[in-house]
């Protein structure tokens, strides 16, 4: 195959859009009613089945458990395989995350290290990344009541993380920003997200669902959400510091 | 109509970045523009069902929540796939020393 000049991919390019223009056409001039029938079903009922005031963490913790439960193993497979290709690609990870790729990664060396940030960021990011860390348990915390969940949550808490990694100027790391401690708090919420996925049926509710009858199932929702939130925010920050490994250097 | 041409023609420049640019991170950007582009649209057309947010108790009409927790998991993907992307970039980035696709193509060897 013969490299394509630039004015052939251009052409190409153009083509391109004109043809999904031509088929998304029909969506922008849709003039269907949105249906209802549903949105009234969960206003009337979705509270009291589920337990949660917001409607959207009723559907993805209450109705569609098991979605959730895909969507988090998706998001366990793209880190582990993000960061086992960076690292199979001879990159320096940050210290103590070559382990995590089967310890044949070069690692990068604390020592003689060249500042590429000022010093203004190392400070700002360091004071404010505990702030945002509380900002983002009480995002994941209050999903029930609020805008919020374990999946906003969790990315909240993962760019406090990142801020710690990112502050703490490499040789006095936090010990939340280490491999081990984020590996385990990511495998640790797992187990318990799928603990609580059984809990149901051990008490003959089901999958998924809450465990202890005649009770409120908020309780229920939250521990979810704080589970999922554990285990998105360990398992992004993960991957966003063992990034940095490279940049920061 | 409006909202839908805008969100239409964010999605053309999330496509012609896909096909026309020979970066490759140019490339992952294009398709975090669609895929943004995509959850713009699944949001906005269910706006108008409703006046508040899927919230009990606000007193308003809500909108329909389903279409709200169906792109919180379309989010979530995207961002596992521009994870991803961004890997496999690296990774050819690292065997051939470019980042132009076609540059990568000519130095892989069937070009």
């Amino acid at each position: 195959m013969k490299a394509r000049t630039p004015s052939a991919q251009v052409l190409t390019a153009v083509l391109c859009i004109a043809a999904a223009s031509f088929a998304l056409w029909p969506l922008a001039t849709l003039d269907e009613a949105w249906p209802e029938g549903i949105r009234d079903y969960l206003e009337s009922r979705g509270q009291d089945e589920s337990g949660a005031r917001n409607l959207v963490s009723a559907i993805y913790l209450g109705y569609r458990g098991y979605d959730t439960l895909g969507e988090t193993i998706v998001l366990l497979v793209a880190v582990s395989g993000a960061i086992g290709m960076i690292g199979a690609a001879g990159s320096k990870l940050a210290p103590g995350y070559a382990d995590a790729a089967q310890g044949q990664v070069p690692v990068a060396k604390p020592t003689r290290r060249v500042h590429r940030r000022t010093e203004l960021i190392d400070v700002v990011t360091g004071k404010l990344g505990p702030v945002v860390l509380v900002f983002g348990l009480y995002v994941m915390l209050f999903g029930h009541v609020s805008p919020g969940g374990g999946f906003q949550g969790g990315v909240v808490v993962a760019s406090g993380i990142v801020f710690l990694g990112m502050g703490s100027k490499g040789a006095g790391l936090s010990p939340l920003v280490g491999a081990g401690t984020l590996a385990r708090i990511e495998a640790a919420g797992f187990l318990a997200l799928l603990l609580a996925a059984g809990l149901g049926i051990v008490s003959g509710a089901g999958f998924f669902a809450p465990p202890l009858r005649g009770v409120s199932p908020v309780g229920y929702i939250v521990a979810l959400n704080a589970v999922i939130g554990l285990k998105v925010g360990a398992g992004i920050g993960f991957l966003c510091i063992a990034m940095l490994g490279e940049t920061e250097r | 109509m409006t909202a839908r041409l805008i969100i239409g023609a964010l999605f053309m420049v999330g496509l012609w970045a896909l096909v026309a640019k020979r970066n490759l991170v140019k490339k992952v950007f294009g398709l975090t523009i669609l895929n943004s582009a995509a959850v713009l649209l699944f949001i906005v057309e269910a706006g108008g069902s409703g006046d508040g947010a899927p919230i009990m108790g606000g007193g308003q009409r809500i909108v329909d929540p389903i279409p709200q927790a169906l792109m919180l998991t379309a989010i979530v993907i995207g961002v596992c796939v521009t994870a991803l992307a961004l890997g496999m970039a690296y990774r050819l980035y690292k065997a051939t020393g470019s980042m132009d696709i076609e540059e990568i193509r000519k130095r892989l060897g069937n070009g």
